[in-house]
């Protein structure tokens, strides 16, 4: 690995460690290998979102050419965001892109990321299913964001509607995820899921 | 990419660190406006991928980047480091400033440059001495130069190859120019006239070769020399270099049966007196005579001047 890029996150790794968000628990960072190339990240759900209460696992590559080009980064926890693909937990952020810049660091770009979990760009969205129900349900989709939250981010709020109708999904034999993503997309008609499972 | 952090004595301030490697300033440039400063090797390869500033994005081209303020400099200038060959045994810490000199000199270098004393003379980086074997590198060293030495010569076959080739191209086109020559009349005119070309500009060339002279008294003129006068004369002129080609018309031209009707008598020479201070003449070393050549006196009229020109012999009075 370039000494540039080594450098850079080591450095950026004990500014992490020292930073105020990680006193707050807001934002964490760990190494996965020791030569500095792949980190673990971890975000809390922002307060007054539908991800209150869940941390968001994260899985950060730095390439060769880092600061030039940004880091890789996945949401590793499935989410439910119209930004990030509730498949691949692949990110639609423009600082990931083409709007990256060498100044910025992982830190920046966790908070970066809580920031987009606050404020979503149905606009622009990676998860064309998840942006539509947003623009055409937007109360649908808190309330499915709060159970994936619930379900995978370890977040508080039990909707117990919700989960009975996995449940009975999962007694025909389908898959608990599969279920889940059938359910979600279909604003949670059981109907309409089982239909389209089973087609 | 700037000087590692951990080989500087004691904190370094924030304010000292490039935002892109996160070291410390290495031949710092800022942008314009926003003064945000980074290495130079830095913030050239950011723009060479995207022409912003990489903390707030604000545009910028190199040519845009300036020298960082005297006191950044001098804050840079007093940070202590240690040397790159630390880990090579080198002890020193020194002044920012004096790093790139002190490591010039380092010996601790492994890399610098020594003289084997163990017979082959040749400089070796320092690090490959204790492997170094002086006939195996004067071995390969005479390999090398023998390869050279056969791709010399085999340029050398090359060339003269060539050079033969060209030699019986050229000899080709002498034959079929001769051929023409003489089979056609309008190309032999246009070959003579060549010729007579070559050979005005080889006197106009050995004319500008000649000094000045200057006649004081026109009155010395020997207007019916000798033959042992004009013999004299001749030698010298074929010592000077004359063309052959004019010579003898030259000389023939030294006596007033030859020269044009303004000279040819006694009479008429002194009617042109006042002309004779016009005419550009040219030395003939250590000769009372001078050499009055048509190319340098196209300005003098035609009774006064012959081809190729005349030489004129004095009893005295020439400079």
């Amino acid at each position: 690995m370039a000494n540039i890029a080594a450098q850079r996150i080591k450095r950026e790794f004990k500014e992490v460690i020292k930073s105020e968000e990680v006193a707050k628990c807001a934002i964490k960072l760990e190494l996965v290998d020791n030569n500095y190339t792949e980190l673990k990240g971890e975000i809390a759900g922002p307060p007054d979102t539908p991800y209150e209460g869940g941390n968001f696992v994260l899985e950060i590559k730095v390439p060769e050419t880092y600061p030039f080009n940004p880091p890789k980064v996945r949401f590793i926890t499935k989410i439910w965001h119209p930004n990030i693909s509730s498949v691949t937990g692949a990110i639609c952020l423009d600082i990931l892109k083409d709007q990256w810049a060498a100044a910025m660091t992982l830190r920046t770009v966790l908070l970066s990321l809580q920031a987009l979990l606050s404020a979503a760009e149905p606009d622009d969205p990676q998860d064309a299913v998840v942006a539509r129900q947003y623009k055409e349900n937007l109360d649908m989709f808190k309330l499915t964001a709060r159970h994936w939250t619930n379900a995978y981010a370890g977040g508080p709020s039990v909707n117990s509607e919700c989960d009975d109708k996995i449940k009975r999904l999962v007694d025909m034999g389908i898959e608990e995820h599969q279920a889940r993503v059938a359910l979600s997309s279909y604003n949670w008609d059981l109907e309409r899921a089982t239909e389209q499972l089973f087609s | 990419m700037g000087f590692e952090i951990n080989r500087f004595q004691g904190d370094v301030d924030e304010e000292l660190i490039c935002p892109i490697c996160s070291a410390v300033l290495e031949d710092p440039l800022q942008a314009p406006e926003c003064e945000h400063v980074f290495c130079k090797a830095c913030i050239t390869q950011w723009i060479s991928r995207q022409p912003t500033c990489p903390v707030d994005r604000q545009n910028l081209t190199s040519a845009q980047l300036t020298q960082v303020p005297r006191i950044l400099r001098n804050l840079l200038a007093r940070l202590t480091i240690s040397c790159d060959n630390a880990q090579y045994g080198c002890t020193r810490v020194l002044n920012l400033d004096t790093l790139s000199t002190h490591l010039e000199e380092c010996e601790h270098n492994p890399k610098r440059p020594v003289l084997c004393e163990q017979g082959c003379a040749l400089v070796i980086p320092k690090d490959e001495l204790k492997d170094h074997n002086c006939i195996k590198e004067l071995r390969s060293l005479i390999t090398k130069q023998q390869q050279k030495m056969n791709e010399y010569q085999h340029e050398f076959h090359e060339l003269r190859f060539f050079i033969l080739e060209q030699r019986r191209e050229m000899q080709l086109l002498k034959d079929f120019m001769r051929a023409l020559k003489t089979s056609n009349p309008s190309m032999r005119a246009i070959a003579d006239a060549m010729d007579r070309d070559a050979q005005d500009r080889e006197v106009v060339r050995w004319s500008n070769s000649l000094q000045r002279a200057r006649v004081t008294r026109w009155g010395g003129m020997i207007s019916t020399p000798d033959d042992a006068l004009q013999r004299m004369i001749k030698r010298t002129l074929t010592e000077m270099g004359c063309p052959i080609h004019i010579l003898d018309d030259l000389m023939e031209n030294c006596h007033e049966c030859r020269w044009p009707p303004g000279l040819c008598s006694l009479e008429t020479r002194q009617n042109n007196r006042r002309q004779y201070e016009n005419y550009v003449c040219k030395r003939v070393p250590g000769k009372q005579a001078v050499l009055v050549l048509h190319c340098d006196n196209q300005h003098m009229g035609e009774d006064m001047m012959v081809e190729p020109g005349l030489v004129m012999i004095f009893a005295h009075g020439v400079e």
